[in-house]
């Protein structure tokens, strides 16, 4: 318990502390909140789980005309309708949620391992290394990510593994900050303390006596994290660095179909709101997982 | 105060540094090959050989990148393989509608942030549709909220232009030109934006100064004007100069959706072709504007209030 204590200390600006709800009313809300706090955890799951089914959930090849070009939402029992040349969209619309969602997990994922690992090493160590990582993390930290990820992508040649590499690339110090502030929070308290004098080794103190109290802090920025990571890699995919023709991704399928805007408007719109639904369920769901963890006090 | 500004400027040239080696590493990397683009594919081995050596590239790496460094100092970003110019004289061309559409992008950011800010504590009645509003558009992609601009403002209700920069010489035809790219730029930063110049707010209002200010009977809007609005400015400050990176990011892409003839409609005809000089040069030049202006928003926060100095 006392680890969550830090976590929640660790994620500023709660909303709530400030407005002065009447407490009587607060209680009477935690219940229904922490229901809701659940269901928008949930939200990360089955949208996982729709990226996941998404070549079995899509009605049609999404590579493949199977239509008439431009038939509206709707029409022809396509539900969000068909592109230029007849492609069905929310066939298309899917596997593009599958690319973007999958790849901004990864990112996340990658952040958090490599982050951690500075953050951890950083915090723990102390001394110089701690001084040397933390220099490179701000180097890192000060520079705009997305336009270092557009040169690193750029050079690289464009593609979707490029394109995940060099977002992965901006994306770790972010994480080695938080989890460094963490650690030196920790290092401070009692147990840790306790278990040095006990004689515990660094790195018997790194895994089991900080690490697990870290954890909870990483994890709700993490999740906090997925919906920046799909809105940069649509960013990308939209400026042409993402996947190359045939494939679906919800930023090129827009920027190549702009042209379309005024006389069917769903061509372009379509992919978009796909991006815009991932990136708002993402925010939901991380907020959802922010609720549960700091709430335990 | 001296130390403070001498270290924070100290910090500026060591990124600018770092941002020049990580474009100079990744130019050595890229699949472009600038001696192909130079003498072209059917060239001979003596003039690959002599391209090569009028390009420095059979000089140590170190080398290279003091000659790389001593060029950008002077303003020689290189030459791009595609338009085949000086890529400094490129940027100049295409910089300035950039510059204009951020700038623009900017007071967009800065007057929503407020009004979200300031109604969120009033708590007036559009203040929950206003706030939802924010929400879903901070969430929404770039271009999503230019091409939903274009269709409600252009398309359906035939307010304003859906691209291009306007008639030349006429001012107002130009503003309404410029209004759509600049408030689907500005929602995202203006609701990060937002968020801190509302918590930064709520801590001064509990302030002791505020509860005199009420106390002596001063209204209301007297009191967030004179009182509160001023001190709550600084933690907005340093998000409205990290804001600007999204912006600068951003831009490339609005630009695109508008036909705004800036650096991302230059940006997104390099990428196609693998123009690197290009694209560093790019990313050179609006990475070192984001790095260049928060050391200064840095600095001016140090003035302002020397507590953040410390």
């Amino acid at each position: 318990m006392t680890s969550l204590t830090s976590s929640a200390a660790a994620v500023p600006q709660q909303r709530g502390l400030l407005t002065g709800r009447p407490v009587a009313g607060r209680a009477r809300r935690a219940v229904t909140d922490r229901r809701l706090a659940w269901a928008a955890a949930g939200l990360l799951a089955l949208v996982t789980l729709v990226a996941l089914l998404a070549p079995v959930l899509a009605p049609h090849d999404p590579l493949q005309p199977v239509g008439l070009p431009s038939s509206p939402p709707g029409a022809g029992g396509f539900l969000l309708g068909t592109d230029t040349i007849g492609r069905d969209l929310l066939s298309r619309t899917l596997l593009g949620i599958r690319t973007s969602w999958l790849a901004s997990l990864a990112v996340v994922a990658v952040g958090l391992l490599v982050g951690g690992t500075v953050g951890l090493a950083a915090g723990a160590l102390g001394g110089w290394v701690d001084g040397l990582l933390m220099r490179v993390t701000d180097l890192f930290l000060s520079l705009p990510a997305t336009l270092v990820a557009i040169a690193v992508v750029a050079a690289l040649g464009p593609g979707l593994f490029n394109t995940f590499l060099a977002i992965s690339l901006v994306w770790w110090p972010f994480y080695a900050r938080i989890v460094r502030g963490e650690v030196r929070a920790l290092a401070a308290r009692p147990h840790v303390e306790a278990a040095r004098l006990a004689g515990a080794g660094g790195v018997r103190i790194a895994l089991r006596h900080l690490l697990p109290g870290v954890v909870p802090s990483a994890v709700v920025t993490a999740s906090l994290d997925i919906g920046n990571v799909v809105l940069t890699l649509a960013s990308l995919s939209f400026l042409g660095l993402g996947q190359s023709a045939p494939a679906p991704e919800l930023g090129a399928d827009t920027a190549r179909t702009l042209a379309e805007l005024l006389q069917h408007w769903w061509i372009p719109v379509v992919p978009g709101l796909g991006a815009l639904a991932l990136s708002l369920a993402g925010n939901v769901g991380g907020d959802g997982v922010r609720a549960l963890l700091t709430r335990r006090r | 105060m001296t130390t403070y500004v001498l270290r924070r400027l100290g910090a500026l040239a060591a990124l600018l540094v770092a941002l020049s080696g990580l474009l100079f590493v990744l130019r050595r990397s890229s699949s472009g090959d600038p001696v192909r683009a130079l003498v072209g594919a059917n060239a001979s081995q003596e003039a690959i050989a002599r391209a090569r050596a009028d390009l420095g590239l059979d000089q140590p790496l170190t080398v290279q990148y003091g000659h790389y460094l001593a060029g950008l100092v002077r303003g020689d970003l290189g030459t791009s393989y595609r338009t085949r110019r000086p890529v400094g004289e490129d940027i100049a061309a295409f910089g300035p509608p950039t510059l204009e559409l951020v700038a623009a992008a900017f007071v967009v950011a800065l007057v929503l942030a407020l009004l979200f800010a300031v109604s969120s504590i009033l708590r007036w009645p559009g203040a929950v549709v206003f706030r939802a509003v924010l929400q879903v558009g901070a969430a929404a992609p770039t271009f999503l909220l230019a091409i939903g601009g274009i269709v409600l403002f252009s398309a359906v209700l035939g307010w304003l232009p859906s691209g291009g920069r306007g008639t030349p010489g006429d001012p107002v035809d130009q503003a309404l030109h410029l209004l759509l790219p600049a408030l689907a730029l500005g929602i995202a930063p203006a609701l990060a934006l937002g968020r801190v110049l509302r918590s930064s707010l709520l801590t001064t209002l509990a302030a002791d100064h505020v509860r005199t200010a009420r106390a002596k009977g001063l209204g209301e809007a007297a009191t967030l004007r004179r009182h509160v609005l001023r001190n709550s400015a600084g933690p907005a400050l340093s998000m409205a100069g990290l804001q600007l990176g999204f912006m600068l990011a951003g831009v490339l892409v609005v630009e695109n959706v508008f036909t705004w003839n800036g650096l991302g409609s230059y940006l997104a005809s390099s990428i196609p072709v693998d123009d690197y000089p290009a694209i560093a040069g790019v990313t050179l030049v609006l990475g070192a504007t984001y790095v260049v202006v928060n050391a200064v928003v840095d600095v001016l926060q140090a003035l302002a209030d020397p507590r953040t100095s410390a």
